[in-house]
Formats: C-alpha cells, structure tokens, sequence
C-alpha cells in the first residue's frame, strides 16, 4: 500500500531530500484510494507545510514535537507499555515479527519507531497492513486528536491511518479527551498501567485465540483515584514558547 | 511511484544466503523455543554497573534479546569474604533498577543536535569559509553571538550529523587556541572512579590540546580540607565491611539506609553484634530510625556537638584515667608533642603561633637538610630537643627517615616524646588567648556569649633560638586541653571543672546552641571512648558531606576527627573516619592518569580548580556580600588581610598557590614566541614581564574578553543542573541568556570593590562562546548548552568502576551498541580529536605552549614559604617559580598529531616512568606488555610502533596494566620505590600476588578485589577489611603532613588569620540574601524566612534517575521542599501546595511536603531536581523557576587557598577552595498563580492515555 509508504515518509524525521521530493509525494496521495478526499487534502497541506518551509525551521519544529517527551513519541510501546518491563519483550516480539517476514532493520531504530512499521506494512498485502494498523488505532487516534488540538497538521498522517485501519474511534470524544485531559498521568495511572497485561502484535499469527489475548489492549476502566487530593501532573518543560507561539495561530 | 518511495528507508531485505553461498537463512519453524522464552526471553547475559556518582559501583545482570535490552537484575556472585563477615550481595537499589528506563526512554537524547540560531549562522558562514574562519566569523560578530548565545536554554535544537558537529566543534578548539589561548578551552567532568574511561576520554583530549580540566570534588564541597589539613591525604576512609568489625558507630548527617542502600546492611548487621549504633542528624531522617540513640543537633551547629564530646572525652579518658592506649597513641601518631611558638598578644596574654622548626635552634639541630621543615620536641627520656623522624623535611631531600619510628632524626636515637609540660605544683604557665566564636549573634541561630578572646593558662617552658633569643614554647597536647576548655589545675580563668559549668566547651556550654541535654552528650562520648578504650579504637564515625557544606566545614569535620584520633581509632580496624562523598576512590589511579591526562605524550596537563573558576568566571565576586572581616580571628590584625575573598584568591594564584586558567592574559603560545623572537628563555621571559606587569594574571582581568574560558566540555555531568552553584550567574555572566538573578553588583549597591581586580562597570555576560555537552538525557545542562552530544547509556560501553565502599574493580560492558545515533564518550572525544587534527592543519602546527603549575602536594614543591607569606607582586620577595610563584614549563604541542597521539600510547612513559603520590618507578615492562596486549600502531608518523589504543578497552587495559592495584609486580615495585623513602622494606604487602594482573575480561567474569597498593593509606588483604591509615598506624609509613603526623594543630599564618590552628564551633554565615527581597514583592500570602538544606535524596543519585517516570512515581511528580507542620502553620501552608522559595540569587517554584520529620527554621530540597519538569513561571522573577541552586552564591574561604606549605598544597581535587552553600537562607511563600508559561491552554504536557478508545 504506497500510501502507507508516503505517510512514513511524512512521519520520519524531515530531510532536504524529502523536500525536494514533494511533488512525488503530492502525485501518490492523489492516487490514494484509500483514504476521502478531505483526508488526501489534509496530506497534501502538510506536504507543502513540511517540504515547502526552510528545512531547519521544519527540523525544529518536528523535533519539539516528535523528540522530546512522550505524549507524542513516535515510538509504540511507549504509548502501550510506558516504561514497564514489558516493553523489552514487546519491541523483541515485533522484531521478530519483521524477520519471520524477511526483514532486517537497516537503520538504528527501534522496531516499534510508527515510520519504521509503516515501512514494513507498505511492503506486507493489504489485509494484513490493515490489520496493522488496527492493532495499534486506538495510539494513531489518540496521536491525531493531540495534534489537531495543538493545531498542527501533522494530525492528517494520524487520521489517515485510522481511515485506513477501518478503526472506529469517537473521533469527538477523542478530541474531548485531549483538551480536558485530566493530569493525573504518572501516578494512579501509572500504577494501572504496570498491572496490565502483556501486550502482543501477533495477534493475527495466534492459533487459538479467543479474543480476549488478542491485539493491543488498554485498560478499560478509569484508574481509580487513591486520594481525594489533586494529583501531581507530570509537566515536560517546553521551553519552546517562542517558537510555539508563532507556530499556533 | 518514485525512487525515493519506492526505495525501503528502514528496513533491508533478508539475505538467503550469506557468505558467498556457504551459509544460508532458513526459516524453519521454531516455536518450540517459545516455550523457553516467550515470556522471560533473553539471548544474553551481561554484567554491567551504574557510572554514576552514588559510589554504589554494583553489580547487574542485564538482560539482551536480538540486540534490545529487555531488563536488569542484581548480580550475585561477588567472590566471598573471609568467615564471620557477610558477603556484600546483593548489591543495588530501586534507583539502579531502573536504569534501563533510559535507553529507550522518550528523554534520551537521540541525535547529535545544535541549537537552530546556531547552526543557521555556521552553515551560512561554511558555505564560503573554511572551518576556522566561519567559526571566526560568527563569535567575533558581537550581534551575531548575542543572537544564539541568548537563546540558549530555550529549546529549538535541530538534529546534525555526527560530521557537521565535530567540524564545528574542532574550528571552535582550533580558532580558540589560535587566537586566545589553549588554556581557553576548558573541560568539567566529575568523579573519573565511575566510569573512569569515559573521564579519560575528554581529559586526553584536553590534556593533548592543553585544554584545562576543572576539578569537582572540591567545587561540589564533598572535599573535606580538613582531611588534607589533618591526614594530608584527600578523603580515604574505611570500605563498607568494615564497619562490621566496628564496636560502635556514630552515624553523623550521613543517611545510610538512604544514600548508601547497597552497603546498608552491615551497618544492620553489626548490631546483631552488639554493636551500638548512633545517630546525628537535626531531622528524623531514615538513619534515625535505625540506631539505638539519636541525638538531634540544631542544623549547622555541629561542631558545638563535637566539641562538647572532646571536652568530656579529654577529661576522662586523658586527664583523668589516662588510657594508656589513648597515651601512646597520641605520642606516636599524633603531633601533640610538637612545640608550638608562643608570641606576646596583649594584655599579659600570649598566642600561639607556629611550629618551632629545626632551623631556629643552634646549628639546625644537626640538620642541614630541609631544618626549615622539620619540628620538634622534647625526648622525655633525656630531656633534649629533637626533631624526631618522620616530618616532611624528611621526605624530600634524603632518603630512609621519613617513618614513624620513635627515633631522632639525626643519630637515630630512639626517643620517648614529651606530651605535656605540667609537672604540678611547678609548672610554669603562661597565659594564653584562644580565639572565641560561640557568642556571635545570627538572626536564626542561639549563641553562647563569652569572651571573643578566651585566656587560658597553659603549661608551658622556655627555649633559646639559634639567634640567642628566647621564646615560650608549649606542646600541642597542652594547648589542646586548653583549646578545649578544660581546667588542669593551673588556676586561670575561661577553664571547666565541671561538665556543667557553662565555659567553652563543655556539655552544659553547647545545649543552648545545638539545643542537645547534656546527659546525652556525656554519655555517648562516655560509650564511644570507653569501647575505644576497651577494643584499641573500634569505634568509627560514618559522617556524611551535609556537614561539610557549611561555610566553616572544617570545625564540623575536626571536631569529630579529633574524636576519632583522641581515641586511637584512626588506621584501626572497625575503627576510624568514614566519609564517603563524592570523590568515590579511583582504585588504579597512577594507571589511569597517563591515559587521561596524555602523560604518556607530554606534561605536565593543566588543571585548574573548579570552585576559584567558577566564582571568578561566572562573575559571582561581582556580588560579594561577605566581608572578610567578618570572619578574621579576634586575635588578627584586621588591617593586614584584603577584604574581598577574590583579593585573596588572585593572591593565591600570583604565589602559586592555586593553579590558574585561563592563565595569563595573553595566549600562553604567543608567549612563548615572543620570547623566541626576544631570543629568551621562554621562563626568564615570563619572570621579566610578570615583574615588570606587562604580563598579568588572567584572574586579574576576569572581565577583559581576552581572558574569557571561551569554549566548554561538558560530559558525565549535570553542571548546570546539579552543581552550578549560583546558577542563575551562570546564565547570565557565562552564558549570556535569561536568568533570575534579583540583586546588582557591588558596583552599584556600593559594596566593597576589590583592589586585585581590575573593576569593569558593565559586566560582559555571554563569556563562552560554545557549550557542548555529552549526554544520553536531556538534562539541564543539555537544555542550555549549544551542541548536545547524545552519548552511549551505562549498558552501551565499555569501561571501568571502582568504589571507596568495596574494594571490587567493576566493569561497564556494551550489552548492546549505542541505540540511535549514540556513541561513547571514548568514540565522541576520539572523533573529536580527529577532525580537530584535520582542521588544525595549516592553522596550528607544532606549537609550544608555556604552562604554569602551582607548588604541589606530594612533590618538593610543597615545601614552599616556611614562615611568612610573601607576594612577589608586592615586592616582598623574588618571584622564583616553584617557590614563590608557580612553576612554568615550556610543552610542545603538536596539533596536526593530536588523533594520532590520542590513538596511541606515547613514548614518554618508557622514558621517564610512572607514579603518584610522590614516589615513581621504572615501567618499561609493562609499556612492553601493553605493546604485546594491544600491539602496536603500523601506520607511518609519530605513533608508529607505540601500543595501540583505539578502543575503550584497549584504555582499559592500558590503566590495568600500569596501575599497582590491578598489577602484582607494578605494586611490588611501588611499595619498593616507597621502602627508600621510609627506610622500612614494605614489599611483603604485596609481593604474594607480584604474579597477579588483572585484565579487562577478568572483571567481566567476575569483580576482582585490587591489590594493596601505596596510593592508598589501607590494605587489602585476607586478614583485614580496607580501613584508612592503616599502613600510616601499622608500617610507621607518615601521614603527608608537616609534622608527618595528624595533626590537631594548624600553624600557616592564614590558619592563625581566621583563627583555626584548632577547631572551635563557629555559627554559620550570614550570607545576606534575605533582608532585600523578603516582604518586597508581596503577592499577599505570607512570608517566612527558613535555612536552605540540600541534601542526597531517595528517588535519585543527584539528578539523574530523578526524570525518571518510575522514580517520580514513587516521589511525588516534580521538585519539592520539605518544612516542618510548624513553620508551615506560621505561613498557612498546607501538604501539596504550590509554594515559591526565593531570595535575592534567584527563585524555585516547587511543591511542599509538610512534615513532622523536619525540624524548624529549615526547609530541605532534595538534591538534585531537574528544572524540566513541573516546574511553572516564578513570580518573583518572571522567568521559569529555577532549581536548588538558583538560589544559591559561592562564597570561598581563604585558608582553602593556602598553598605550597606541606599538606596544606595544591593538589588535583586534593585541596582548594570548596562550593559551600549550606549558610543560605530562603524566603518560602504560597504562590497565587501556577503558570507554566507554555502557550494559549497553559499546558501542553503529555497527558494519559485515555482509557477507553
């Protein structure tokens, strides 16, 4: 699936040789049947925002937003598994995934970095890259309803990707969420999430299963409060405010 | 679709075959593995430790799956101890455990990166220059380097490549040292004992460019310069076994449980035992919890403690029931018979002044060599004057009577020393004045007011000088008794007989200061003498750096050391001083410094001390508020000292005491050339212009541009995070960048204006022109820095870890390569050298640089001004280099060469031989050895044919293989090189394990116990337990004093200036920070004013692990003080609430924590808090909060200063002024508005996972 292919590229870290590779990127999208024309309309904008821009500001401001901190980590498993022990084993299971599929990992990534295994799914039948990607929708939907709450247009890579996975998300509640989350991250719900469950992505290879052990699970209840007391919210200090400021219009 | 979509970015395609066919990729079903491994999977083992400053150096499993680390265990197969004492595993703590966190963390630091201003003027300048002229280009244009240097700590970093970096980073190197001077390059990194390869990588950088390396220990005040003062050794101090053998301990400010986890559970043990543990601390810390008694001093006052249990400890066990182990000890070991010089003070009353030496007696007393440092006293037995063996006059200059024998150093006669002078009835007595501080007042601390000047009779005799003369003398030991107020029978006033009279120093005396009952203090001196007594000096005093973190550290630290050598317990087993900050003991130290410091190319390297740099280069003298007046003994004439602490330091410098850098003010290579053009010695050249001022100090002109450190290394540290005291001066003055500085200089509020210093009006701030630092986080000093280097985590490299707790050499081991673009510090600094080799060519070529090097310690350079202190610039005395001013050495620099010599081990350790601690041996062997271990270099040029040192463990090898401690026959020949001195054969230490070499896999299989060594005052060995001055006590090998013993009494003028020959209690500082600010800019909530109290924390080894998520959720989430429910009701705070601490250097924003642990009047901020997270907007400043040092000023303390004068010398990390910050005062208030000054929604912070999707 090309566009699969253009969305990683989009996602990576950009480059001089991306820019100057615009109008390929812009031609493929078109071509994309996979997605509305509202959402190749939404790529293609981001297209020329990143290709179309001085590459050092666009460096910098991918970098304030994909580099640091991770509410908006590109990496999976930090969305699933934080900073549990799980995550080891969950980045050694999908890395073994890519080798049973004939792949080496060229570059040093981690194998969970969304470009990275959006690499391998463009390479993988359609069926199956669907199936990808709708093991980790419920991250693309919380990613995209981020971004389109701090107004970049790097939502578009995210929505695409939930339209192709055939997730169905509540895209509103979503966006709800993310401007009134509750700062209660690291606390409560940290203690939650390292009781969960391991978490695999070879769901689709599992003989047997019955659906509960299948795909990538989350919590499905609230983290229940432990104090009546405000909780501590975990503030990454941006000190990026000048430049954000312009950025957000 | 195109080339570039259609190509795969990430990923390759497996190969099927490999290996031209012989070996094929098969993919044969393997699930049956998956029952082995599915859930605990591992591929490997390996055995890795933490290379950070906790001096834990344990032992872990980490676990690797297809290259991924996937967790981390504790190792457990330490080789035994002997029978009866626990073994040390498991070794760890929850903050280790986690470390794995890091290497994929989402605050990993990833790619090389450079702030964008930056890297948009050098790649606009590069397009049409070379390197050196576009880096030129930009910092000579003073709109363009205000431009990128005001945006540092501002974000906006862009990713780079490792080619772009090292290019700019060498045209920066080559352009500074061309045009101002190597000695502008300037290098920080802490504690080489844990990870001390990748220490070496930088320092062998520097070392080769003649870059300066800045010393730590002392610019964190973990350095005690009370050890020098009184053991001249650095800091050696029992390992952790030992206190097993212990029969009672005193835990002193120093958290075990807490700060030193791994090692916690001997000090548990050892009760089971019976052994009585007691505890020190003004809060109801964790080791309160643990001990049988805990005595709970005001903060700061304990040296009031410590002189309290003196006092009892002298009257009963040596006044008295002399113990007679107490006795002889004090007779061999301690320099209470030396004769001290008595001179008239006024009013009938005398002082005392400095040590009688050899050469003011008749004819030298037969000594010719070196009679101007050797004492004296009396042999009891035939009643002459001697000056017995041992003395450092003895050390240089002759060999085989620098020991501890009881022999004169003439004849060899064997002598009985006189302790004391009073005969009863008969003794002649004089009265003499001892310098008071108890009765100072300070707003928040209780004084004791008495006589500033307290008179004492003391025993004394008469003595005819050389010169015909006659002076009053009397021993050490009885101005001892009376130092301690203690009342002997002799009349007089000021002296005790009771416990409860109130005189200095008794029990009764120090409860109003420290507020502890004096039934308590009575009996724990009482216990820890007795059992001493009983056990030949098994009692032992753990004591944490807290207390040395105030301005007068030094009575804190004498007062309980004197305990200690009161009692015998000093070189005892279970027995002694046990101190284990900071410095963390580079076990193979005279095998690593050739590696660090290029030594095996040319020396000798520059190093420069940490604090006088940053007090001076950060412009916080520019805010002195402290007079030294202030702190001037009563008995000091006022008029004869500067005022201002900087005078005292260029002074320092001018003498030679303090090493300086930057050093001149003119770059040290242009020097050298025009004395070349001048046809002069490039010395006798420097000498003239010095004289004659046309060549000045840089110290003197910290604010002429030309002086500036213009480019900064910063690796395996957090300096603008952690331990850049007064760091809102760092921002402003050396990085030129918003800061939360709220007070002017002295120039505008009138303060005193120093007259050593040449006075700018208007401070240049943005001194550095390039911070580049090495980090595998993004830490504050990350935030701030120019470059930022993303460097290889703890479980990606290989290196090297020792530890004072554990006599165990530990590796780090590359579990896995660097993740990312990461790569060692070994790798970073190797390629910096190489494009800087490339870039110097035709620039710089072969250059010679002239190094100035202060007097010092442990060579005969210590043995500088005997009597007065004389200033050459004063026209008091000759400038001599390496006597009255430092030494100056012409080094050539060849800079094209610089990889190459980097890359290689250089001839010159096979010519001149290796050493330390001043005794030297030959080491052709084992130069021979490492050719055959690492082979040799077979490319054409200067390191043809040297062994090869390309990779972190062929520098491992290279510190293994030359260190006595990790080398059998290097330590025979070491102690052989130390018997000529001492005349003593030492060589059995060590000669069963001559055959021993330990190698770098050797500590990957398995920690390995190092061999004794004479860098080290203890022994390793079957039979006992490392402790320190063990050999000084049991091979008579003397202490590196003046009197070659330890010593109670201090005699250098500067001592007797500020009134310390002995310790006393003095209250802390008034650092004045409060009055102008507190209650100025009300926000309308109330105001209180609480003691500033940083100490070692819980859920962190300084900063590192504390942005760790896993240990902020186990903490509370972001910075936080902590203050008593008392002082918080004053103020209407409550548990949780959001409060602002400030005074005039800068302001935090954090939490409270409102506890019934703390105790009035403080609050305490664990150190150290990372200023990236929770951290809003200060009120007060505008800016962002700071961190614990934002409200923090160094202020220095000129008897740090003091050099050339035996242990009282300079030495790297050894002894200097100390970053002392524990006299600070805040203001602590509620805040009405918590903004995070991020954007429109106030917080754009990662926020959870919704829960339901």
């Amino acid at each position: 699936m090309n566009i699969l292919k253009v969305i990683s590229a989009l996602m990576n870290y950009p480059s001089q040789e991306l820019q100057q590779n615009a109008d390929a990127l812009v031609a493929e999208i078109k071509q994309a049947k996979e997605i509305p024309p509202e959402s190749r309309e939404n790529l293609i904008a981001l297209v020329d925002s990143t290709c179309r821009r001085d590459i050092m500001d666009v460096q910098e401001e991918y970098g304030q937003l994909f580099d640091k901190g991770s509410s908006l980590s590109l990496l999976l498993f930090e969305h699933v598994h934080g900073d549990s022990r799980e995550r080891g084993q969950a980045m050694v299971d999908l890395m073994a995934l890519y080798e049973a599929n004939g792949f080496d990992i060229a570059v040093r990534e981690l194998p969970d970095f969304i470009p990275l295994y959006l690499e391998y799914l463009a390479q993988r039948p359609d069926i199956e890259a669907r199936e990808g990607l709708a093991d980790v929708g419920h991250i693309f939907g919380v990613l995209a309803a981020r971004l389109q709450e701090r107004k970049y247009p790097h939502f578009a890579l995210f929505e695409a990707l939930l339209i192709i996975s055939g997730v169905e998300i509540n895209a509103e509640e979503l966006k709800e969420a993310a401007a009134t989350e509750t700062r209660d991250d690291s606390m409560e719900a940290m203690d939650k999430i390292w009781e969960e469950e391991q978490v695999t992505f070879m769901a689709n290879q599992q003989s047997g299963g019955d659906g509960s052990s299948s795909g990538c699970s989350v919590p499905s209840q609230n983290p229940t409060k432990a104090r009546e007391e405000p909780a501590v919210p975990l503030h990454w200090v941006s000190n990026d405010q000048a430049i954000d400021a312009t950025q957000k219009k | 679709m195109s080339h570039f979509l259609d190509r795969l970015q990430f990923f390759k395609k497996k190969q099927s075959e490999f290996s031209d066919g012989h070996g094929e990729v098969t993919n044969e079903n393997r699930a049956w593995e998956d029952s082995y491994r599915s859930r605990w999977q591992y591929d490997k083992i390996v055995r890795s430790t933490h290379g950070v400053n906790c001096t834990g150096s344990c032992s872990w499993k980490i676990y690797v799956k297809n290259g991924l680390i996937t967790w981390e265990t504790q190792q457990t197969d330490y080789p035994r101890t002997r029978p009866d004492l626990p073994n040390h595993e498991p070794r760890g703590c929850p903050r280790g455990a986690s470390y794995s966190w890091y290497t994929y963390s989402a605050n990993r630091i990833k790619y090389p990166k450079i702030r964008k201003p930056l890297l948009k003027l050098w790649r606009e300048a590069r397009r049409t220059m070379e390197p050196v002229d576009a880096w030129g280009s930009i910092v000579e244009d003073q709109t363009k380097a205000v431009s990128y240097k005001s945006k540092r700590g501002m974000g906006g970093f862009i990713r780079s490549s490792w080619d772009e970096v090292n290019e700019l980073i060498a045209a920066a190197n080559v352009y500074t040292v061309k045009n101002y001077g190597p000695d502008r390059v300037i290098g920080f990194s802490p504690i080489p004992a844990m990870s001390m390869v990748s220490y070496a990588a930088g320092a062998r950088y520097l070392s080769l460019i003649g870059g300066v390396c800045l010393s730590f220990y002392d610019w964190y005040c973990d350095l005690p310069p009370s050890s020098p003062m009184t053991w001249g050794e650095q800091t050696d101090v029992p390992e952790s076994a030992d206190w097993y053998n212990s029969n009672y301990i005193i835990a002193w400010g120093s958290n075990v449980p807490q700060t030193r986890t791994p090692d916690a559970h001997f000090f548990t043990e050892v009760r089971y035992k019976g052994t009585k543990t007691v505890s020190i601390t003004p809060d109801y810390a964790e080791v309160s919890k643990l001990t049988d008694q805990w005595l709970n001093p005001k903060q700061g006052t304990d040296a009031a403690l410590a002189m309290a249990f003196g006092h009892v400890i002298l009257r009963e066990f040596h006044l008295e029931n002399p113990s007679e182990y107490f006795t002889d000890y004090a007779r061999k070991y301690t320099d209470m018979p030396m004769l001290v010089m008595l001179e008239d003070y006024k009013d009938g009353a005398m002082k005392s002044t400095r040590f009688i030496r050899a050469s003011d007696l008749d004819n030298n007393l037969g000594q010719d060599n070196n009679p101007d440092w050797k004492t004296v006293a009396i042999d009891e037995t035939s009643g002459d004057i001697v000056a017995p063996n041992g003395t450092i006059g003895f050390r240089w200059g002759e060999d085989g009577q620098w020991n501890l024998k009881e022999c004169e150093g003439g004849a060899g006669k064997e002598t009985k020393l006189q302790l004391t002078f009073a005969k009863g009835d008969d003794t002649e007595t004089a009265d003499v004045g001892f310098p008071y501080f108890g009765g100072q007042e300070h707003e928040y601390f209780n004084n004791n007011d008495q006589d500033d000047v307290q008179v004492r009779r003391i025993p004394v005799r008469e003595l005819t000088l050389a010169d015909g003369s006659t002076v009053k003398v009397a021993t050490v030991y009885d101005l001892m008794m009376g130092n301690y107020g203690l009342d002997r029978g002799l009349g007089g006033s000021n002296v005790a007989s009771s416990f409860d009279d109130d005189v200095p120093y008794t029990p009764a005396w120090q409860e109003r200061i420290t507020g502890v009952s004096r039934e308590k203090v009575i009996q724990v001196a009482r216990e820890f003498a007795d059992t001493a007594h009983k056990t030949n000096g098994r009692s032992m005093i753990i004591v944490g750096a807290g207390m040395n973190h105030w301005y007068h550290m030094d009575m804190n630290y004498r007062g309980l050391m004197n305990m200690l050598i009161m009692c015998g317990c000093v070189g005892q087993s279970g027995g002694g001083w046990a101190h284990y900050v900071g410095q963390e003991k580079l076990r193979p130290q005279t095998g690593w410094q050739p590696l660090a410091f290029g030594l095996d190319w040319s020396k000798p390297p520059r190093h420069m001390n940490g604090t006088s740099f940053f007090y001076n280069h950060s412009s916080q003298w520019r805010h002195e508020k402290m007079d030294t007046k202030d702190v001037l003994s009563p008995l000091a004439n006022k008029d004869d000292f500067p005022e201002h602490m900087i005078d005292w330091n260029v002074r320092a410098e001018r003498m030679g005491w303090l090493p300086s850098a930057p050093q001149l003010n003119s770059n040290p290579l242009e020097v050298v050339k025009a004395a070349e053009a001048a046809g002069k010695d490039p010395k006798d050249y420097l000498v003239e212009q010095l004289k004659s001022g046309e060549i000045k100090f840089a110290c003197e002109e910290p604010d002429n541009s030309d002086n500036f450190p213009r480019n900064m290394f910063i690796w395996r540290s957090n300096l603008l995070g952690s331990s850049g005291k007064g760091h809102e001066y760092f921002l402003k003055y050396l990085l030129g960048t918003k800061n939360g500085v709220m007070n002017e200089d002295i120039g505008t509020t009138g303060g005193t204006l120093p007259n050593e210093v040449e006075w700018v009006k208007d401070a240049p701030t943005g001194k550095v022109d390039l911070v580049t630092t090495l980090d595998f986080r993004m830490s504050s000093t990350c935030m701030y820095s120019d470059i930022v280097l993303p460097t290889a985590t703890w479980y990606e490299k290989n290196d090297l870890n020792t530890s004072d707790m554990h006599p165990f050499i530990h590796p780090l081991t590359a579990a896995v390569d660097p993740a990312w673009e990461a790569r060692s510090d070994w790798e970073i600094y190797k390629g910096i050298a190489k494009e800087f080799s490339k870039v110097a060519e035709g620039v710089l070529g072969v250059e010679k640089d002239i190094v100035t090097i202060p007097l010092l310690h442990d060579t005969a350079g210590e043995l500088g001004q005997a009597f007065d202190v004389k200033d050459w610039k004063k026209g008091e005395c000759e400038l001599i280099p390496g006597k009255t001013a430092p030494n100056m050495v012409v080094v050539e620099r060849d800079y094209p060469n610089t990889y190459k010599k980097f890359t290689s081990i250089g001839p010159l350790l096979a010519e001149a031989g290796n050493g330390g601690k001043g005794i030297a041996w030959d080491t052709k062997d084992e130069i021979a050895l490492l050719s055959e271990l690492n082979h040799t270099v077979l490319d054409e040029g200067i390191s043809e044919g040297q062994p090869v040192l390309e990779s972190a463990i062929d520098a491992a090898e290279m510190i293994l293989t030359l260190a006595p401690e990790t080398n059998g026959s290097v330590a025979v020949k070491a102690w052989d090189a130390l018997s000529k001195f001492t005349g003593i054969d030492h060589t059995h230490l060590a000669k069963q394990k001559q055959e021993e070499k330990i190698r770098f896999r050797d500590v990957v299989s398995q920690p390995r116990k190092i061999i004794s060594s004479p860098t080290w005052s203890g022994l390793e060995d079957e039979h006992v337990s490392y402790n320190a001055c063990y050999t000084n006590v049991h091979e008579l090998i003397p202490w590196r004093t003046l009197t070659g013993r330890q010593q109670y009494y201090q005699d250098h003028p500067w001592m007797q200036a500020f009134g310390e020959q002995f310790v006393s209690y003095r209250p802390p500082i008034d650092t004045k920070t409060i009055k102008p600010i507190m209650n100025q800019k009300s926000n309308g909530n109330k105001e209180i004013a609480l003691n500033w109290i940083t100490p070692h924390q819980k859920w962190g080894i300084h900063s590192t692990y504390t942005d760790n998520l896993i240990m902020q959720t186990l903490s509370r989430g972001g910075p936080i003080i902590w203050m008593s429910e008392v002082d918080a009701k004053k103020v209407d705070l409550e548990d949780n609430d959001w409060v602002e601490v400030f005074n005039i250097n800068g302001a935090i924003t954090c939490r409270v924590v409102v506890s019934q642990r703390v105790n009035e009047g403080m609050t305490m901020m664990y150190h150290a808090q990372e200023r990236i997270l929770n951290i809003p907007g200060s009120e007060t400043t505008g800016t962002r909060g700071g961190h614990h040092n934002s409200v923090t000023r160094v202020v220095l303390k000129p008897t740090h200063m003091i050099g050339g004068y035996a242990q009282q010398s300079y030495g790297f990390n050894y002894y200097g002024t100390v970053g002392c910050n524990r006299d600070e005062f805040v203001v602590v208030r509620k805040m009405n508005k918590v903004d995070w000054l991020d954007g429109p929604t106030g917080d754009d912070v990662p926020q959870p996972l919704p829960t339901e999707v």
